[in-house]
């Protein structure tokens, strides 16, 4: 048996095929959805769920929520603030530091998986030991692999990695598998959105494009709705410490639940901070205008995915709305606006992945027959070349499984071998992508261009990059696997837990510093330019009050003195809001 | 080297629509999908293969041409070599600012930027629809050519080197095109 679940940021299922129906899992209280979060213990026990949720607001350090974010993540990549995230050197996998422990994102999510795996196990009274388990289509190699190893960590056989949005797509095309149609399917969840076209052609389920962001989601929403709350209550000036935020945070989320419904609400937190206790007034309008910027950036997504499949938006039948985020009234109005047309609500914006998950399994199976799920790599794959850009070898949206050949030879007589950087992403220089990988290509010793080396790259039905390198002088195969730069050893994990917690504040002055300076670098040539642009229409008493300021950066700067010229700046910024303000409304114009 | 048109079970000829590709590939691809117990992963790569292949319009003719050397002997087409340095210098003009507004970490300096993102961003437009319209003229040509192609048995030498040519136009239109597209969404993901 096979089960199909969904790793979701914020809530999990499990389900199973059972006599012909996709069947989601409840654990012994009634509950589909299991909340992703984990508690670990003084004793180190670990709580997973409803149960670590509740711990959430009392030991905030010994909790993780939303880990689905650090998945597959290495340092130096945006994305991992609000973490408790080990210091680390740039490119290597992702830690957290909690409760006294190093724990990796796959270790946290399998220890949710552990407990859907149970919760399937008590239900069904069997072994439940293999798995199809859902991503964001818009999730990279390295993601997707980690999330494969978390699997395993489970004790699962993870017979599939697949990609969110194209389940939901078999979710709702399975009752309607004679037609033949186009959809577009919105998935906006906790931390991630995704926009994938597909065809739908007699029970085959085609991937036209896909589009997303892997940091994107109701997380982001309930943060800016949280500092909307902070600024209401007055609570800017002073930091709220780690309790209050997470009280704060999920204060919003509920007020953004209740605001889907209803148009105004009262948040209410007693005993805030240890003191007094709050009540703030809320109405739908505000946190819309707060939450509009971070909705709109689905926007170009979609146009992209769009185009990348040569559809308008006019040639689509449907869009089908899934994923906890899209029952906010703005983004259903948003995906109107975008499609030109009023999106469907069919599917269960909760539970319509992980029933795809499900019947994909019974595909495998062969329970479910006439289906098939043409799913594709969402980004490209491709070599660095002598001059530090990427050649593409498997274009974006080519359908998986795929395989694509490059041949290698010898520039130098007895070179022994290449060293061959593997990239995924869009962007035209080798740097701004992501480096799966780097690997030796052996050459058996021969005279320049004699040795011939053929490396294939096959992208798996998960998505997933292998490398194979074939010697054409001896017709060896050797089979190379990229070993990811986001797996870690115990090893490492053990210096990372000694380092971190030593030297992580020790040169906190001097990078402050640094950061200062290089504000101020960045600040006072374009204040000078910006003078200049507008120095036709600047009333002078203004141009005079940032003249001052500027001069008052120069000379904290050469002081070198840290607290002034973070000040100095502050002030500085202050005093050219109008400034911006006007060059943004002249080049609006 | 497998025939792409036969394993899609589609006549040869310069021109196809997308629609019959599409729904060709499907049906078969319904039948090989290595998940079914009717799958093959070596056979679904190639029929996967095969259909890209046919979409691309300077692929397909290349093939029908006979050759996978370029037939121009590496020389641009007149409408590639003036297109090009405009192509180039509007590509380049937008990775700039680009560049220079990923780096600007303050509003100011954002701000300042702004003016010279939305020309650029009216310069790729108008690039865009040059190409455009030379799209639409190598779209008429391959009407012709594939007129000519159905009305004799076996093509004429003059259609074949044509073809390779189209091909060649074809191969300049589709980079360019993507190339362009791509700055245009990245502006456009900038400016909002």
């Amino acid at each position: 048996m096979i089960a199909g679940i969904d790793l979701g940021t914020t809530n999990s299922l499990i389900g199973v095929y059972d006599s012909g129906f996709p069947t989601l899992l409840a654990d012994t209280e009634g509950n589909r959805l299991t909340p992703s979060v984990v508690y670990y213990g003084e004793k180190r026990e670990v709580l997973v769920g409803r149960e670590a949720s509740r711990m959430q607001a009392i030991c905030p350090d010994r909790t993780i929520a939303s880990v689905k974010r650090l998945i597959g993540r290495r340092h130096g990549e945006e994305g991992t603030e609000g973490f408790l995230v080990t210091k680390g050197t740039k490119g290597a996998a992702v830690t957290i530091a909690c409760a006294g422990r190093v724990l990796t994102p796959e270790a946290v999510s399998s220890e949710i998986l552990k407990k859907l795996k149970t919760i399937a196990e008590e239900r069904l009274g069997t072994l439940v030991n293999r798995a199809v388990i859902t991503v964001p289509a818009y999730f990279n190699d390295a993601q997707r692999a980690a999330t494969r190893k978390a699997g395993e960590l489970a004790g699962f056989t993870v017979e599939r990695i697949l990609s969110e949005p194209t389940a939901a797509a078999l979710a709702y095309g399975l009752d309607r598998l004679a037609e033949n149609s186009k959809v577009a399917v919105y998935d906006l969840g906790g931390g991630t959105f995704d926009l994938s076209i597909l065809q739908l052609d007699n029970g085959v389920f085609q991937v036209l494009s896909t589009h997303g962001d892997t940091r994107l989601g109701g997380d982001d929403l309930d943060e800016a709705i949280a500092n909307l709350l902070a600024g209401k209550a007055g609570l800017a000036a002073r930091e709220p410490s780690l309790e209050a935020r997470i009280r704060l945070r999920e204060a919003a989320r509920k007020a953004k639940e209740s605001l889907s419904d209803e148009d105004s609400t009262v948040v209410r937190l007693p005993f805030f901070q240890g003191g007094e206790s709050l009540e703030i007034p809320l109405t739908r309008h505000e946190i819309e205008t707060v939450c509009a910027p971070i909705i709109r950036r689905t926007l170009h997504l979609c146009n992209r995915a769009l185009e990348d499949a040569g559809l308008s938006a006019s040639q689509l039948d449907e869009v089908i709305m899934v994923g906890g985020s899209t029952r906010m009234p703005l983004v259903r109005k948003l995906a109107t606006e975008i499609f030109g047309k009023e999106p469907n609500l069919t599917q269960h914006p909760d539970e319509a992945v992980a029933l795809g998950a499900i019947l994909q399994g019974a595909i495998l199976e062969g329970n479910l027959q006439n289906v098939a799920l043409l799913d594709v790599t969402p980004l490209s794959l491709g070599i660095e070349t002598f001059g530090g850009l990427m050649n593409v070898i498997i274009p974006r949206n080519t359908t998986i499984p795929a395989k694509a050949g490059e041949m290698f030879t010898n520039a130098m007589a007895g070179q022994s071998g290449m060293k061959i950087t593997v990239l995924q992403g869009e962007r035209e220089l080798a740097a701004d992508n992501w480096t799966l990988g780097t690997f030796e290509i052996p050459f058996s010793p021969s005279p320049k261009g004699a040795a011939r080396v053929g490396v294939q790259f096959a992208i798996d039905a998960d998505g997933i990059l292998q490398v194979f390198a074939r010697d054409t002088a001896s017709g060896k195969e050797k089979i190379t696997e990229i070993k990811s730069a986001v797996e870690v050893s115990d090893e490492a994990v053990e210096a990372m837990l000694a380092g971190s917690l030593e030297h992580a504040f020790e040169d906190m002055d001097a990078r402050i510093f640094t950061e200062a300076r290089l504000k101020a670098e960045e600040m006072l040539p374009a204040v000078e330019a910006a003078l200049t642009q507008l120095a036709s229409e600047l009333p002078d008493a203004e141009a005079n009050e940032i003249r001052q300021c500027a001069v008052e950066v120069t000379s904290a700067l050469t002081a070198k003195e840290t607290a002034r010229l973070k000040q100095a700046l502050a002030a500085l910024d202050n005093a050219t809001q109008t400034l911006a303000t006007r060059l943004i409304e002249r080049a609006m114009q | 080297m497998t025939d792409s048109f036969l394993l899609l079970g589609i006549a040869r000829r310069p021109l196809l629509d997308p629609e019959v590709i599409g729904s060709a590939y499907r049906k078969l691809a319904g039948q090989l999908h290595p998940d079914l117990a009717s799958g093959d992963t070596l056979r679904f790569r190639e029929l996967s293969e095969a259909a890209d292949m046919l979409r691309d319009p300077a692929r397909r003719l290349r093939e029908l041409a006979g050759g996978s050397a370029s037939s121009s002997g590496g020389s641009l087409p007149p409408e590639a070599a003036n297109l090009f340095p405009k192509v180039a210098s509007v590509l380049q003009q937008a990775d700039n600012l680009l560049e220079k507004q990923g780096a600007a970490t303050n509003t100011l300096a954002k701000a300042l930027l702004l003016t010279p993102l939305k020309k650029a961003a009216r310069d790729l437009e108008s690039i865009l629809s040059l190409l455009e319209s030379w799209k639409s003229t190598l779209n008429q040509e391959l009407h012709r050519l594939d007129q000519e192609w159905a009305t004799h048995a076996t093509p004429s030498p003059s259609t074949v080197t044509a073809l390779g040519l189209l091909s060649d136009s074809f191969t300049y239109a589709g980079r360019w095109e993507l190339q362009l597209r791509n700055r245009k969404l990245a502006l456009e993901a900038t400016l909002g």
